[in-house]
């Protein structure tokens, strides 16, 4: 089916079979590699996208009921250059393997674009979907704190 | 075993390309412990070139020296010097260059940002190598830079690959992308070991966008235009299979046999035994398992995540019937894996798809399938028996690991000690000893962890340590050092008490524990404090850890990698246990096996690289792992006098000892 997706502020038509998710859209169909795949079925939060000011897994939302929203990947972001997340993790060296980290930058991204001051209780609960195996938990925490900061 | 002593060539290691960029070549893989980041300082040190002229090629087996793999946090301590010896004799190489060319002594001769400077001339790197490339064997001895003239070395320096993580623009495995590229799918058997009987594949054929079902031997699968494609094509392949027990094999080796172990235990004034339980455990890696493979007739090429490139081409060529020469393994970034990247198999699924399609293949498994076909870490029950002394001295330790095997290297007494048995002998002193690896049987598909078994040893060697003091009515640090012997040992110990405060126990339902190791030559210590409340549950607050891995080269990286595998080692702790029945693992999810999320993470870990800068440098992407398990579970008994022998240290099992 043929649809028009409004990602990272540009429109996008693509030629997809019904119920391809929009993580396969993404990843596939426009090249946006950034939001990566880890499990299909939302328990991971490594294929975040912000759609429509919200955090979703991607896997978990078809690209037809995407097609009503806007998209925002990790590539997004950083249009005008680094986003103030983005910049924080760098500085703090917010990662090991970098899998989780696009996920990890969405949440962070949304949860400052509704609460620009959170405490770190909110941030944990914000990120509490992002799995992230190599243990780099607190400093994200530490990150985001500097990012609401900046 | 792993290292390597044939005489290198500069070619090999260190290129000058035409615009006088470097090159840093390796047989090392990063998986985010960041070794590129490592590398390329000790090269702009030894070339005085700004790091961002570097660049760090990994892995690329058509280009890198043979490597037999990246494990045992040795990376850095392996390469590092190699490459500091390689680049030091590319300077060396350029300023002899320099002196040809002008007409000067070396000694009027010095390198300043790219070039090579004296009597008043400049001449960049780019012009030196003109259309020659350097090339040579290594002498053995070169001098290299000054402490005082390297700028990176031993500084934090930000990991050169964040700005493309944070920006989602670096690829990983399951992001390449090659003109033609289909997608792969598996068509999996109800246990590992299974013969096919019978397939077919009529039905799947026919679906929308399938190319070829390819069958090699017992392994079946599906290439198709779409992911999504593949997958139906999958589950409409009928295969029956001839399903065929796997069992792991049996081993017993003596580790350390020393005399009156027996009759010193026997007439110990104090003696105690205990067992301690640890469950088998997933690698679990957030990305699961890929690999694309292009084979064409005469060539193939790989693009995969692993730890061994040079064993991935070999297989590959085996599988697909190539000389290895025309097989290319190119590695590229990986989700961390923390041990299990040392299987090639979707390497291996990836090149027979490709093969049987004709076309490019990305395989990409499934969460499902990353946790049914992955190697796990074993189980282990460990045994162990002492005897204190009237002055409260241990007099003897007997020891027995039952585990499974942690390789697939086969079952050379001294590949297993190392593996399998790795850290079983306490790091303690004064005593004698007799440890016994017990290899058993398992149908479970266990490999290479993180650690190997050292974070399964240290649990219960560390652990016992605690009930001996408690037994005897010593502090638990103070018996410690009665223990140690080695200074280095000694002084990680007594700075990780003196950073935490030791002395000054927490309020409440809270308690402290610590537990230390030397892990590969790598001196750790950590206290943790954790909460426990009254239904028993354990929230981890704090951790402190002092690490001497001899010589930094990164001290940043260090402590990412020490919190991180800190971070993980509680989780194992206090969450996970992999089920299993007949050889199959039944979690399939992060719903039926849960890891520790943002909520579980303490308030803090603090880290303190301390490390001793006339030692040669060691590893640390596996020894913050080591201690933590007994030091949370020490810390749960002081906090609540609940010992727990088994984890994970869930809140049924805390509960229930706090009763008893």
């Amino acid at each position: 089916m043929k649809l028009a997706l409004t990602v990272n502020g540009e429109r996008r038509e693509v030629d997809v079979p019904p119920n391809a998710s929009l993580l396969s859209v993404l990843r596939d169909d426009l090249d946006l590699t950034g939001t990566r795949y880890g499990c299909g079925r939302g328990q991971c939060g490594a294929c975040y996208v912000i759609a429509d000011s919200r955090a979703v897994a991607s896997c978990l939302l078809t690209a037809d009921q995407a097609a009503r929203m806007q998209i925002t990947t990790v590539e997004g972001l950083a249009k005008n250059g680094l986003h103030p997340v983005q910049q924080a993790f760098v500085d703090l060296d917010a990662m090991q393997c970098g899998y989780c980290t696009s996920g990890m930058i969405i949440s962070a991204a949304a949860l400052l674009g509704r609460d620009p001051k959170p405490d770190e209780t909110s941030i944990r609960d914000a990120l509490a979907g992002n799995l992230c195996r190599c243990g780099v938990y607190g400093r994200a925490i530490r990150a985001i704190q500097r990012a609401s900061s900046s | 075993m792993w290292d390597r002593r044939e005489p290198e060539r500069l070619e090999q290691r260190i290129r000058i390309e035409p615009d006088g960029a470097i090159t840093a070549l390796s047989g090392k893989i990063e998986f985010g412990q960041g070794i590129r980041t490592a590398f390329a300082q000790i090269v702009a040190d030894e070339l005085d070139v700004p790091i961002e002229r570097v660049s760090v090629v990994l892995g690329d087996t058509d280009q890198v020296p043979f490597d037999f793999g990246t494990f045992g946090s040795h990376s850095v301590a392996q390469e590092a010097p190699l490459l500091r010896k390689a680049a030091a004799f590319a300077r060396h190489e350029l300023i002899e260059r320099a002196s040809a060319k002008l007409g000067l002594p070396r000694e009027k001769l010095d390198t300043a940002e790219g070039a090579v400077v004296g009597g008043g001339r400049r001449l960049q790197y780019a012009e030196l190598r003109g259309s020659e490339p350097l090339a040579g064997t290594i002498p053995e001895t070169v001098d290299v830079m000054p402490e005082n003239r390297r700028r990176y070395a031993g500084r934090p320096v930000p990991r050169v690959e964040a700005r493309d993580i944070v920006t989602g623009r670096a690829r990983f495995v399951a992001d390449v992308r090659l003109p033609g590229m289909a997608r792969g799918a598996m068509v999996r058997p109800p246990a590992r070991g299974a013969k096919l009987r019978s397939l077919d594949d009529t039905a799947a054929r026919a679906m929308p966008g399938v190319v070829a079902v390819v069958r090699q031997g017992d392994v079946v699968g599906v290439v198709a235009e779409r992911e999504d494609q593949a997958r139906a094509a999958a589950a409409a392949v009928e295969a029956e299979w001839h399903a065929i027990p796997v069992e792991g094999p049996t081993a017993l080796v003596p580790m350390r046999s020393d005399a009156e172990v027996d009759a010193r235990l026997r007439g110990a004034p104090l003696r105690l035994a205990q067992t301690y339980v640890l469950p088998p455990i997933a690698s679990a890696p957030i990305g699961p398992s890929a690999a694309v493979a292009d084979v064409r007739g005469d060539r193939a090429t790989m693009y995969v995540g692993t730890q061994r490139p040079f064993g991935v081409r070999d297989q590959v060529a085996k599988t697909v019937g190539l000389p290895e020469k025309r097989v290319r393994v190119l590695p590229q970034i990986t989700s961390g894996t923390y041990g299990r990247n040392s299987s090639a198999d979707a390497a291996i699924e990836a090149a027979i798809l490709s093969k049987g399609s004709g076309r490019p293949v990305l395989l990409q498994w499934t969460r499902e399938e990353e946790f049914t076909w992955s190697p796990s870490r074993p189980e282990a029950v460990l045994e162990i028996a002492a005897g204190l002394g009237a002055d409260g001295r241990i007099v003897a330790w007997r020891y027995d690991e039952h585990t499974n095997v942690h390789t697939a290297a086969g079952l050379d007494p001294q590949v297993l000690v190392v593996t399998s048995g790795r850290n079983a002998i306490p790091a303690y002193a004064g005593f004698p000893a007799r440890v016994t690896l017990h290899i058993e049987p398992t149908r479970l598909r266990t490999a290479n962890f993180r650690s190997l078994a050292a974070a399964e040893n240290v649990f219960a060697i560390e652990s016992f340590m605690d009930e001996l003091a408690a037994a005897s009515e010593q502090e638990p640090l103070a018996f410690r050092l009665r223990h140690i012997k080695d200074d280095r040992f000694r002084r990680v110990v007594e700075r990780v008490a003196e950073l935490c405060a030791w002395h000054d126990r927490p309020e409440g339902r809270r308690g402290r524990g610590i537990a230390c190791t030397i892990y590969h030559d790598t001196y750790v210590a950590q206290v943790a404090e954790v909460d426990v409340s009254l239904s028993g549950a354990v929230r981890l607050v704090r951790v402190w850890c002092v690490v001497d891995p001899g010589q930094t080269v990164n001290p940043e990286g260090v402590r990412n990698q020490i919190e991180g595998g800190i971070q993980q080692s509680a989780s194992w702790t206090l969450k996970e246990e992999l089920l299993h029945r007949d050889g199959r693992v039944m979690n399939t999810g992060w719903d039926t096996y849960p890891i520790a999320t943002f909520r579980d993470a303490p308030e803090s870990i603090e880290v303190f690289v301390e490390g001793d800068q006339s030692a040669p440098p060691t590893g640390v992407g596996e020894p913050g792992a080591v201690p933590t398990a007994a030091a949370i579970a020490n810390a749960v008994y002081a906090a609540s006098g609940a010992r727990l022998r088994s984890v994970p240290l869930t809140r049924e099992r805390v509960r229930k000892a706090m009763a008893g």
